[in-house]
């Protein structure tokens, strides 16, 4: 039986406060109202407002920093009613909030290739703890020097680049690409990345990391696949309990890969970060 | 302290709050968002004979006030079943009621034989709402003479309690329930989700993968009460109550219509450790209103109104 990890609790949090960031972010912070363990980058939480209005199933959200008084972050991109619904609420609002939920990307220790990370938009969001926590050495792993860590931030327009330079900050490389040439690269994240190969800025042997749009993300993995990269992906699913109870969340699967013959696996708990292999990509 | 505890069809219950199929997983999984010891029931998701991947995505789509769903059944098998499932739901501190289900009437009797020596497995649910292949694919549920088949063919191979659950995608709910007790069931379940359907009008896509799926949640509860409240005085058979339960008052109101026992669905998503606080709620809200037992409560409103008021 798939279960939820066995740190998942169902808890209130309190907002305590909410900033805008970008054409339509919000950085939510919220205080837990219970002690939580260490969370790994990439891994999730349910939030919704506890009150009779908002929609009734929760949401999921990547967790974006956790901050030294142990409150959490959580960018969000106000899309529909749900995610509204928390962008427009004030401090002191109780959230309903389940997790941590999922695996996280794996740890990523200085002993083996560079990384480069691809994000598209509010894909960004797991990449700023993975690459404090690369940079702090992961979960016992050496740490990953700062030279050989490059982000490349993707969006349609510079105002979609969220908290770019909260990324900046980190010192690691971050590479912007605009769809429009508002910011950075004039061009996708793929065309950023095939550049920075052929300038000879990037070793040719290096990590994948990917969170975005599905589109982005699978063309990101062909690359990965054509060049015999390791590639890992972080997937976005509706979810209805993000615990493993709804197969709402059904994703793909390979045949052969890790999940056997079985043709789906659960987002919520299987994942949210699959190895490419793992997946069957359009 | 207002006492909990209630009996269904053989079955004792520490209190009446169940999981409804397939918001719970297997209902094990969940062990430590909710201790097993707290709820009356565990009922499990849908485990058919044969393995189903379930249905194109997307699968869930919440709406204005419920979700849609058409997960389509996914489930590993009854193989699965009884090799993965049931050794991790031996010795759990509370009832099992497994629910089942099969395109023809040879397949739901071919799983209830299957299961029916596992004593692990305390009670049966039918998922009357599966298609009947052999009947043009309308589901069991949807005719008194199939329904009342389906449930026979079950009896027949099992002496544990059996459950028919019912759609309220009927015109006469009154006709299935008593065609499910005349098949021999040990008691109802009213009710499974009602059919529905969303769109985005601008793209012209439906929010199903499968454009027509099952609509749960809060919208659904007065449908699901209407349907609970008409099974219980058509039959003598316990109903457990189903549709938009999301808190304590929602249990109350199943069970002053007749209801013996409540399943909790959709709020299960909307927060998962619910079913671990609700057994105090209860208690409180009997309490206040002046009943000593949950029993006391159980169909007194069964005619529509109460004959007299407590305390």
């Amino acid at each position: 039986m798939p279960a939820p990890p066995p740190d998942a609790r169902s808890f209130r949090s309190e907002l305590i406060d909410v900033r805008p960031t970008g054409d339509d972010g919000v950085v939510l912070r919220v205080r837990p109202t219970i002690e939580l363990p260490a969370l790994r980058a990439a891994r999730f939480f349910m939030l919704r407002r506890d009150d009779e209005l908002s929609p009734a199933i929760p949401r999921p959200f990547s967790v974006y920093r956790v901050r030294e008084d142990g409150s959490i972050e959580f960018l969000i991109k106000v899309m529909g009613r749900g995610t509204r619904a928390l962008a427009e609420s004030v401090p002191g609002t109780t959230l309903v909030t389940v997790g941590p939920l999922g695996n996280g990307w794996p740890v990523l220790g200085g002993d083996a290739e560079p990384l480069v990370m691809i994000g598209g938009g509010i894909g960004s969001v797991p990449f700023y703890m993975a690459i404090e926590q690369a940079l702090a050495g992961m979960e016992g792993a050496p740490p990953v020097a700062a030279p050989d860590i490059t982000f490349v931030y993707g969006a349609a327009h510079a105002g979609l680049l969220y908290d770019i330079e909260v990324f900046e900050r980190l010192g690691v490389r971050v590479i912007a690409a605009t769809d429009d040439g508002s910011r950075g690269f004039h061009g996708n994240v793929v065309q950023a990345l095939e550049a920075e190969w052929s300038n000879g800025r990037l070793p040719e042997r290096v990590r994948v990391l990917t969170c975005g749009p599905d589109p982005m993300m699978e063309a990101v993995a062909r690359v990965a696949r054509d060049r015999d990269l390791p590639c890992w992906l972080s997937l976005e699913t509706y979810m209805g309990c993000g615990v493993g109870i709804c197969n709402g969340c059904a994703v793909r699967t390979a045949p052969g890969g890790p999940f056997g013959d079985w043709p789906i696996a659960k987002c919520c708990v299987d994942g949210p970060v699959f190895p490419a292999a793992a997946l069957a990509l359009d | 302290m207002a006492q909990l505890a209630v009996s269904v069809a053989g079955l004792s219950l520490r209190n009446p709050l169940l999981s409804a199929s397939g918001t719970f997983g297997h209902g094990l999984e969940m062990r430590h968002v909710v201790a097993p010891s707290l709820v009356g029931a565990l009922v499990s998701k849908t485990v058919t004979p044969r393995p189903r991947p379930g249905n194109a995505m997307p699968r869930i789509q919440e709406t204005e006030a419920g979700l849609l769903n058409s997960i389509g059944l996914e489930n590993r098998g009854m193989q699965s079943y009884l090799d993965t499932t049931l050794p991790e739901v031996a010795g759990a501190d509370t009832v099992i009621i497994t629910n089942i289900g099969g395109e023809t009437e040879q397949e739901f009797a071919e799983i209830a034989a299957a299961f029916d020596g596992r004593p692990e497995i305390d009670a049966f649910e039918l998922n009357l709402s599966c298609p009947n292949v052999d009947g043009g694919a309308l589901p069991y549920s949807t005719d008194p003479k199939t329904a009342e088949r389906v449930v026979a063919s079950v009896r027949a191979v099992t002496r544990k309690p059996l459950f028919a659950k019912l759609s309220p995608n009927v015109t006469r709910i009154e006709d299935i329930a008593v065609a499910c007790e005349r098949g021999g069931a040990d008691g109802l379940t009213a009710v499974n989700t009602v059919l529905g359907m969303s769109i985005d009008w601008r793209t012209g896509r439906p929010g199903l993968g499968t454009i027509v799926g099952g609509y749960s949640g809060t919208a659904i509860k007065p449908i699901a009460l209407r349907c609970a409240w008409q099974c219980a005085r058509a039959v003598s058979l316990p109903v457990l109550g189903c549709g938009g339960v999301r808190c304590a008052e929602d249990v109350l109101e199943f069970l002053a219509v007749g209801c013996s026992a409540v399943q909790v669905g959709t709020a299960n998503f909307g927060e998962p450790g619910l079913l671990a606080r609700m057994p105090a709620e209860l208690d409180r809200l009997l309490d206040d209103a002046g009943f000593a037992s949950v029993e006391d409560l159980i169909g007194s409103v069964r005619g529509g109104s109460r004959a007299e008021v407590p305390g």
